[in-house]
């Protein structure tokens, strides 16, 4: 198995010092007393990942600290490389990087960095395949990371066993224009292939069945239209993810991935809308659904990547007409729905609600418990 | 180009990759706390046969002299002409011994979960499943066209969060399904707590207890041991465990009874179950009336194999019934110690992902009542010297 192995070495060196990512600003990042984290951090995944996996890998990475360095000291004897950058080394590095890596036919890209780096890597390798973060930056919102190189080890190790499945994540990262305003938001980018755990379903005694994510996704679209086919007179509200997306597909509308469409008996009203164009369509229709999906590292519903759907947005169609769905893969590496408004009042409301019925299958619902930021 | 049977060695090749295939080992005799598996004497700490009444002579006597009456097959379908006398005395044997108004038998109790509960429910109304019920229910719950919400194990106030939810959307009809006893943990259901929640929020109960009879409330089951004999809208059985014989049992109202075998198709259309099975059944339920002492002797070597086995360092997890598993956590290693276990002469079942949670595996320990103190203490020392060379404890 090959495997794409790639340092971001300025990764996380902004936050120790209080800025809200590294790149571009890596110059005021050392002034301001900053010192290299990701190097550390990849090289404690390559010495756990070593004690743990029995097999030979053929690892393909950089020069230099991009790669090189941290397997080397970390007590790998043989890897290829097939990227040398130049420095100091930048985004464009990273993706051209990757792009070798891809060409060599790399299984997965492991990198070490944030949510910065996930974002660059995503833009150049369309999903071909997964990647696997030690999570290292300022930003690590995005459903790549593992929660540390330890746990990265594992997982590592888990997937070039077989055990693992692949499935589509969400990069997020900070809104620059946003925050150039003065806010901190945090923005849906793109989706990507990542590592997940398989979609286990209890198929009888004892027998489990690995279930394609695609199939999921096709049950639950399944069950999200029965639900639009019992409630004509609703209008469809759909956030972001490729569950959601799903359910536009099988109703044969362009949804946007990243977007929030709506729908009003299965015909498309809304494509990709803002918060102020939701306001005036739950004025139109007088009753309205929202159909949210957990985003990210973490399974925020709401707050992270969606903010169209403001406070307001939400009062005004009512959390009893909120309809949550996710994969048994997703739930598994996200048991709690998360929500952080930014309205505490609102978000005491989800606190007092406590749990989702989570629609996880056709007809199939699942008790998952609510956390909110004030907890 | 379409393909044949290749899928089949391939899926089969898939499976034995990521370690989910069964490696099925042959008893060489009668299954009792001393067997022979695969030419191998062990100690059997894997078997449902609680009360030990598998081999029982009285069992075997019963089950000879209906051979010798009625010959080695029903012949039929339970409704066509597959019903004999016997297992109509059966029938009313069982509606006693559970306290109900009536009773049937199936094939097994998956039979049984599998053809009623699809019949129960429809479109509009609502099964409410523990996350950790059996495949059976599982099933049955997937064959009916009902909605279907599932709480996380034993979580009382998730299962109110549904009835709750629930309440909101008007169906026609809620049934909540649990386990009595749940195989992999040996916990006991909530029952207490079931029943009252099912009383508020006008919901039906459906209880499998095909690991609680013969073990609790004097052998009677859940029913008994939490005085809802007569609150359980639908009771599932089995005799294949502690009755130690075979087949599966619906116990409730006569207006269920007559319902089940018209409208279940795991019933209608499947073959009575010979009359020697039904006579050992007899015989053994029986036994278990009249000899409480057996029930009692299983409970005296739950109590001291667990005490003794928690006090070497195992975990034990939520066991509260002679199912006591003992937790060590990484798959392979629970793998390992049962292949050790086996080879000095101890005969678990390991369990693993994805039937439990990647870092939970276990040994699975079934206690039995004739099991001796001696035959505990073998176990317990081959547990300890294998659980420290293994540093699990």
């Amino acid at each position: 198995m090959r495997v794409g192995f790639i340092v971001n070495p300025i990764a996380g060196m902004g936050g120790r010092v209080g800025l809200k990512g590294t790149d571009g600003v890596v110059d005021r990042a050392i002034k301001l007393g900053a010192e290299p984290v990701a190097p550390k951090r990849a090289e404690e995944m390559l010495k756990k990942f070593l004690e743990i996996h029995e097999m030979d890998v053929c690892w393909l990475t950089c020069a230099g600290d991009m790669g090189e360095n941290e397997l080397i000291n970390s007590g790998v004897g043989r890897f290829d490389i097939v990227y040398v950058p130049r420095y100091p080394t930048t985004a464009e590095d990273t993706k051209k990087a990757c792009m070798e890596m891809i060409k060599k036919r790399a299984s997965i890209i492991v990198f070490c960095g944030g949510d910065g780096t996930a974002r660059d890597i995503c833009s150049v390798i369309d999903k071909k395949v997964p990647i696997l973060g030690i999570p290292s930056g300022v930003k690590m919102h995005s459903g790549v990371f593992g929660i540390n190189p330890d746990a990265v080890a594992k997982t590592l190790s888990e997937f070039l066993n077989g055990e693992l499945s692949t499935g589509e994540v969400e990069i997020l990262d900070l809104d620059e224009e946003a925050y150039r305003r003065g806010e901190w938001r945090i923005r849906l980018f793109d989706t990507a292939l990542g590592i997940v755990e398989p979609n286990y379903i209890q198929a009888g005694k004892a027998v489990f069945e690995r279930v394609p994510d695609e199939e999921i996704k096709e049950e639950i679209a399944d069950h999200i239209i029965d639900i639009m086919n019992e409630e004509r007179d609703a209008l469809f509200i759909l956030g972001s993810g490729s569950t959601v997306h799903a359910i536009g597909k099988k109703l044969g509308i362009n949804k946007t991935l990243l977007g929030i469409d709506a729908v009003y008996q299965m015909e498309q009203v809304g494509k990709d809308l803002n918060e102020k164009e939701i306001l005036q369509l739950l004025d139109k229709y007088k009753k309205a659904k929202v159909v949210l999906s957990p985003i990210g590292a973490q399974g925020f519903i709401l707050g992270r990547g969606n903010l169209q759907l403001s406070p307001e947005v939400i009062r005004k169609i009512g959390l009893d007409n909120i309809l949550v769905v996710a994969t048994p893969s997703k739930l598994a590496s996200t048991p709690f729905i998360r929500v952080d408004t930014g309205d505490k009042e609102l978000d005491k409301l989800f606190k007092k609600k406590g749990f989702f019925l989570v629609i996880v299958g056709y007809r199939l619902m699942k008790v998952v418990r609510v956390q909110t930021n004030n907890l | 180009m379409r393909e044949m049977t290749e899928f089949l060695r391939r899926e089969y090749e898939e499976m034995e990759k990521q370690g989910l295939t069964w490696v099925i080992k042959s008893l060489n005799g009668p299954s009792q706390p001393h067997v022979v598996v695969d030419n191998k004497k062990c100690l059997m700490l894997a078997s449902n046969n609680y009360l030990n009444l598998a081999n029982d002579p009285r069992l075997k006597e019963a089950a000879i002299k209906a051979i010798e009456k009625y010959g080695a097959g029903a012949g039929s379908d339970w409704s066509i002409a597959g019903t004999m006398d016997i297992h109509v005395e059966l029938y009313k044997k069982i509606a006693e011994f559970k306290g109900t108004e009536d009773a049937i038998t199936f094939q097994t109790g998956f039979a049984a979960n599998a053809g009623l509960i699809p019949q129960l429910v429809g479109k509009g109304d609502l099964l409410v499943s523990d996350e950790l019920n059996h495949g059976s229910i599982i099933d049955g719950v997937r064959l009916s066209k009902a909605d279907r919400a599932i709480y996380p194990h034993s979580d009382m106030s998730a299962l109110e969060d549904v009835l709750k939810d629930a309440d909101k959307k008007n169906y026609r009809r809620i049934i909540i399904l649990t386990d009595g006893v749940f195989s992999m943990d040996g916990d006991i259901a909530k029952l207490k707590e079931i029943h009252k929640l099912a009383e508020e929020y006008r919901a039906m109960i459906y209880v499998d207890d095909a690991h609680g009879e013969g073990v609790l409330g004097d052998g009677h089951g859940i029913g008994r041991h939490f005085n809802l004999e007569k609150e359980i809208h639908f009771q599932i059985g089995t005799f294949s465990k502690a009755f130690g014989s075979f087949g599966g049992m619906l116990a409730g109202s006569s207006d269920l009874i007559k319902f089940a075998y018209n409208k279940a198709r795991t019933w209608l259309l499947s073959a009575a179950f010979p009359p020697h099975v039904a006579a050992a059944n007899i015989a053994a339920l029986d036994i278990v009336e009249k000899e409480p002492e057996r029930v009692r002797k299983l409970w005296e070597n739950t109590k001291y194999f667990k005490k003794e086995i928690e006090s070497m360092g195992y975990d034990t997890g939520v066991s509260e019934t002679p199912i006591i598993p003992v937790i060590v956590g990484d798959s392979k290693k629970a793998k390992e110690l049962a292949e050790r276990l086996y080879k000095e002469g101890i005969f678990a079942l390991a369990i693993v992902y994805p039937m439990v949670a990647r870092d939970k595996a276990r040994i699975r320990n079934q206690m039995n009542a004739g099991m001796t103190r001696e035959d505990l203490d073998f176990a317990l020392r081959v547990y300890e010297k294998l659980g420290k060379e293994l540093k699990i404890i």
